[in-house]
């Protein structure tokens, strides 16, 4: 007999979101359960710390589902729901003015299924991506992490698509500079084995 | 050639040399080594893992959803900052009835007209659906509205704790939190229900085209015709 969690599970992404519309509690938990890593990790990622994260997770939510009933499925429900949780994430740094630094470690929520084999190299960028100046870390987590062409970049961050590409590959190049001087291993060979 | 730029190979993981880069990447193992480190970099970024809400998030936001009308189970109407909801006529009106589910439970509404004392059920709905929910705090939050924003927060705010006192009353009704007697009793709910009919009405006069009160009112005779339908087909056992 199949029970009401697995008979959500089967249901169609379109159903889901038309329940959600109506204001079905169950449609809007499920939505959750299936997008809120995603969202959860691209706000982590632009914030300092997880009480942060948290706060621009949940307005990105609660925008998404306001707005859910003007979603016309143009794009993938996922696609639409991560540029609304991107911008709230963004605007939720604007609005603090200044991010504070701090050297919080990734994090105290918990990887979702790590596609990386060495969890010290996960940890590595993830400090290292956290260290980076608050205009590179945005172009490089929306470029690198998230797949964002720096036309779509550019829009989000209201800056020119040149200026993303240059602020992109400083952010490589830093965070490059900050994985070797972090690894000694690194550090021998390199350029120095150049001959010219 | 003297060594590529940091930049400039970053410019290359995913970019194409020009000559000049070509020429000096294929005789420069440093550069080359350089390139290969920042393209492994690039494609480790893009494995990073997604991350799981910290523990408890899904509470509060349900908390929040359902505080900004966007979770209505059972309730499903939404209103927007700015409708005609949103004027002091109505906001007097629903406060009238949600005083009757909220402020002083059913168990205390039917008190009066049984002469039982307010049981502990109806302390939880009191408690459950109202917080603050009495008539001075009612009218104080009324007072202090100044913008049709802040009426708009209010009417959402009065809305959730209706539905929050109907989600609770549903339970007393079906006995699904445990609880024994109390509002259990069927000609305990009927006063109530009796009393709440006649709030209704009386919010109706204020504002007689509001479909929000009309629900009210209609689904508050339909609870007190099932009620008195099982007051009937148990002969009246239940009576006192």
């Amino acid at each position: 007999m199949q029970d009401a969690s697995s008979t959500d599970r089967a249901m169609t992404e379109s159903d889901l979101i038309r329940r959600a519309c109506d204001g079905d509690g169950s449609a809007i938990r499920e939505l959750y359960e299936r997008y809120a890593p995603r969202v959860f990790a691209v706000v982590r990622r632009i914030a300092a710390d997880d009480d942060t994260a948290q706060d621009y997770a949940q307005e990105a939510w609660i925008r998404a589902f306001r707005a859910l009933p003007t979603f016309r499925g143009d794009a993938r429900f996922s696609t639409w729901l991560h540029r609304i949780a991107v911008n709230s994430a963004l605007q939720g740094v604007r609005k603090a003015c200044t991010r504070e630094k701090r050297r919080v470690p990734m994090p105290e929520s918990v990887p979702v299924d790590p596609r990386l084999g060495d969890p010290l190299l996960q940890d590595r960028l993830e400090e290292a991506l956290d260290r980076l100046p608050d205009g590179m870390r945005e172009v490089l987590i929306l470029h690198d992490v998230e797949g964002y062409t720096h036309e779509e970049i550019g829009e989000m961050l209201g800056v020119a698509t040149g200026t993303s590409k240059s602020q992109l590959f400083k952010a490589r190049a830093k965070m490059r500079d900050m994985l070797r001087t972090d690894d000694p291993s690194a550090q021998a060979g390199g350029m120095e084995a150049c001959a010219t | 050639m003297r060594h590529l730029t940091a930049e400039a190979l970053a410019r290359l993981v995913d970019g194409t040399p020009g000559p000049e880069e070509r020429e000096h990447l294929r005789s420069c193992t440093g550069c080359a080594a350089e390139l290969e480190a920042l393209r492994e970099q690039t494609e480790a970024l893009a494995s990073l893992p997604e991350i799981r809400p910290p523990a408890g998030d899904w509470s509060e936001l349900e908390s929040r959803l359902r505080s900004e009308g966007l979770i209505r189970d059972g309730h499903p109407r939404r209103i927007r900052p700015g409708s005609r909801f949103a004027s002091r006529r109505w906001l007097q009106a629903a406060a009238a009835v949600i005083l009757f589910f909220g402020g002083t439970g059913l168990g205390a509404m039917a008190a009066p007209h049984l002469g039982v004392p307010a049981s502990t059920d109806a302390g939880a709905v009191g408690s459950n659906a109202a917080g603050s929910g009495s008539p001075t705090t009612v009218e104080a939050s009324l007072d202090g509205v100044r913008t049709p924003e802040e009426a708009a927060d209010l009417v959402r705010s009065l809305e959730q704790r209706y539905v929050d006192a109907l989600v609770r009353y549903r339970q007393l009704q079906s006995g699904s939190d445990g609880h024994a007697g109390g509002s259990g009793d069927p000609a305990s709910r009927y006063a109530a229900l009796e009393t709440l009919v006649a709030a209704s009405q009386a919010a109706i006069r204020e504002a007689p085209a509001d479909p929000f009160l009309n629900g009210v009112l209609a689904s508050t005779m339909a609870e007190r015709q099932a009620t008195l339908t099982r007051i009937s087909e148990t002969g009246g056992n239940d009576w006192y």
